[in-house]
């Protein structure tokens, strides 16, 4: 069969059966919205582990009886670490001041006791190109490691929390988001076998006079991936049209101050749109499966 | 000698659980014959023409269409076998909701014609039975006897050599039938085999045409 007239058999049958198409389209249009809106939500606050994560860096604590002339020696070392963008070193004195700032009014408590009591420390901040909760964690057992180190300390139970909840997040999006698209199929599906009961003696016909079942599918087949195709699109055209109002508002908002946002990676939305025509396609030629027999 | 267009050796046919439609029946048809098939009402006229188009399956005996023995086609290649054989049918089947244009153009679209070829041959189809100026009305527009010339159109227009007609007149009134008739000539004269199956005597009482007769169970020539 020419596929130019399983596409014009496949147009005129949009047309007379519009209102039906339309409907399974919104069916689609609304199950990839909710994940679409999960997805969003997710990548978002694994952005915002990233870099409040990132912004955390690490402290490295040296041990006190740590020469001074190594000091540089240790600096190159930290620095020249693959994943650390810059690493600051605070020696005892200056820890002691910054303590002496911080206690305010009642700095007086430090009086009499020696800026040696604080360690000597190395500040290391992340870069963010490269920064992934794992490696952050691997940098400090590494660090830990080195005969000069007491201790090191990263945030780690608030990313560990964080991690955790994003993990849960990612973990509702992937199961949510493989029932969602299994809906739509399974609507597209059952939509094309009631259109298809409707038209049996039409299919009839059709064997009658010679059509395949190539020929009898192919209109339904080039229906079900449109209906994936659109309906997949108009839901992240949505939620791209929701992000962008959503991001004026986080932009001009007190509390939100200097948090980015983001929409779905490119990679994910092609992903859903393929998946979305994929399943509509796959679930359409199942569901005539039965129809095509002889 | 050219072969039989459509031979039948000792072809049984069984509807489960006891019901025997025919045993035993042998027929050859000649490239080009119109044979009037007859026999009562439930004798087995339409059972014995859907088996030669492959809308059903003999309980044994073998069936041949141009030489090929219909027990060795597969599902996929019944199709391409339907496409030699023009089937008209006494309650039309046509398709209520499209054009009598496209109702024709069908039988093209599945062979995968071309637009313009397919448009003017349904074209030229639809003057030859009359209905040239109705091409884009809708069946339910037409009468009983224009609906069956846009039947007889569409089971023509890709030219098939063989043209089964199961009680075609049935549901027309006498000058309806016998423009139907005269198509039928028409169709056969331009080389087309026609098995014309009918229970109405009046149509091959004086006519020179071989008649076989099916009656309980068995062919009678």
């Amino acid at each position: 069969m020419g596929i130019s007239i399983a596409f014009r058999r496949a147009f005129s049958d949009l047309r007379q059966h519009f209102a039906t198409q339309i409907m399974t389209t919104m069916v689609v249009t609304l199950s990839i919205l909710i994940l679409a809106f999960f997805a969003l939500l997710y990548f978002n606050l694994q952005h915002l582990v990233e870099r409040f994560g990132s912004e955390l860096g690490l402290v490295v604590f040296m041990d006190e009886n740590t020469p001074e002339e190594r000091i540089p020696e240790l600096y190159q070392k930290l620095a020249g670490l693959a994943g650390v963008e810059k690493a600051r070193y605070i020696s005892s004195e200056e820890a002691f001041a910054r303590l002496q700032t911080y206690l305010h009014d009642e700095k007086e408590v430090l009086e009499g006791v020696s800026p040696r009591l604080l360690p000597p420390s190395f500040e290391i901040q992340i870069n963010r190109a490269v920064f992934q909760l794992d490696r952050i964690r691997e940098l400090a057992d590494r660090l830990i490691k080195w005969p000069e180190v007491s201790k090191v300390q990263y945030g780690q139970e608030w990313i560990d929390r964080f991690e955790v909840f994003s993990k849960l997040l990612r973990d509702v999006v992937a199961v949510s988001g493989i029932l969602l698209l299994c809906t739509s199929a399974f609507v597209v599906a059952n939509t094309i076998k009631l259109t298809v009961y409707a038209r049996q003696e039409e299919l009839k016909i059709m064997r009658l006079v010679g059509a395949t079942n190539t020929f009898i599918q192919g209109p339904f087949l080039i229906q079900a991936v449109i209906q994936g195709l659109i309906g997949s699109c108009l839901a992240i055209a949505v939620v791209f049209v929701c992000f962008e109002y959503m991001k004026d508002l986080v932009a001009v908002s007190e509390l939100l101050r200097g948090v980015e946002v983001f929409f779905l990676p490119w990679p994910f939305v092609s992903s859903v749109i393929g998946s979305s025509v994929v399943l509509c396609f796959s679930g359409t030629a199942l569901a005539m499966r039965r129809f095509l027999r002889l | 000698m050219e072969p039989p267009i459509i031979r039948m050796e000792g072809v049984s046919k069984r509807f489960p659980p006891d019901n025997q439609a025919f045993s035993d029946v042998n027929l050859e048809i000649e490239k080009g014959e119109f044979v009037f098939l007859t026999g009562p009402s439930g004798s087995g006229k339409s059972t014995l023409l859907r088996l030669m188009f492959c809308a059903q399956r003999p309980s044994s005996g073998n069936i041949w269409i141009e030489g090929v023995d219909l027990s060795t086609l597969t599902n996929s290649q019944v199709p391409y076998l339907r496409r030699k054989i023009g089937v008209i049918f006494q309650d039309f089947k046509l398709l209520p909701n499209h054009t009598v244009f496209d109702n024709v153009v069908l039988s093209l679209e599945v062979i995968g014609l071309k637009r313009e070829q397919a448009d003017r041959r349904v074209k030229q189809v639809l003057a030859g039975v009359g209905l040239g100026e109705k091409t884009r009305r809708y069946p339910p527009q037409l009468s009983g006897g224009e609906q069956q010339r846009v039947a007889i159109a569409r089971a023509v227009v890709n030219r098939p050599p063989i043209i089964l007609a199961d009680e075609p007149t049935g549901n027309l009134d006498r000058e309806r039938t016998d423009e139907v008739m005269v198509l039928m000539e028409e169709l056969n004269a331009r080389g087309a085999t026609i098995i014309f199956a009918t229970h109405n005597d009046r149509l091959y009482s004086n006519t020179h045409r071989r008649v076989i007769k099916l009656s309980k169970g068995k062919l009678e020539f």
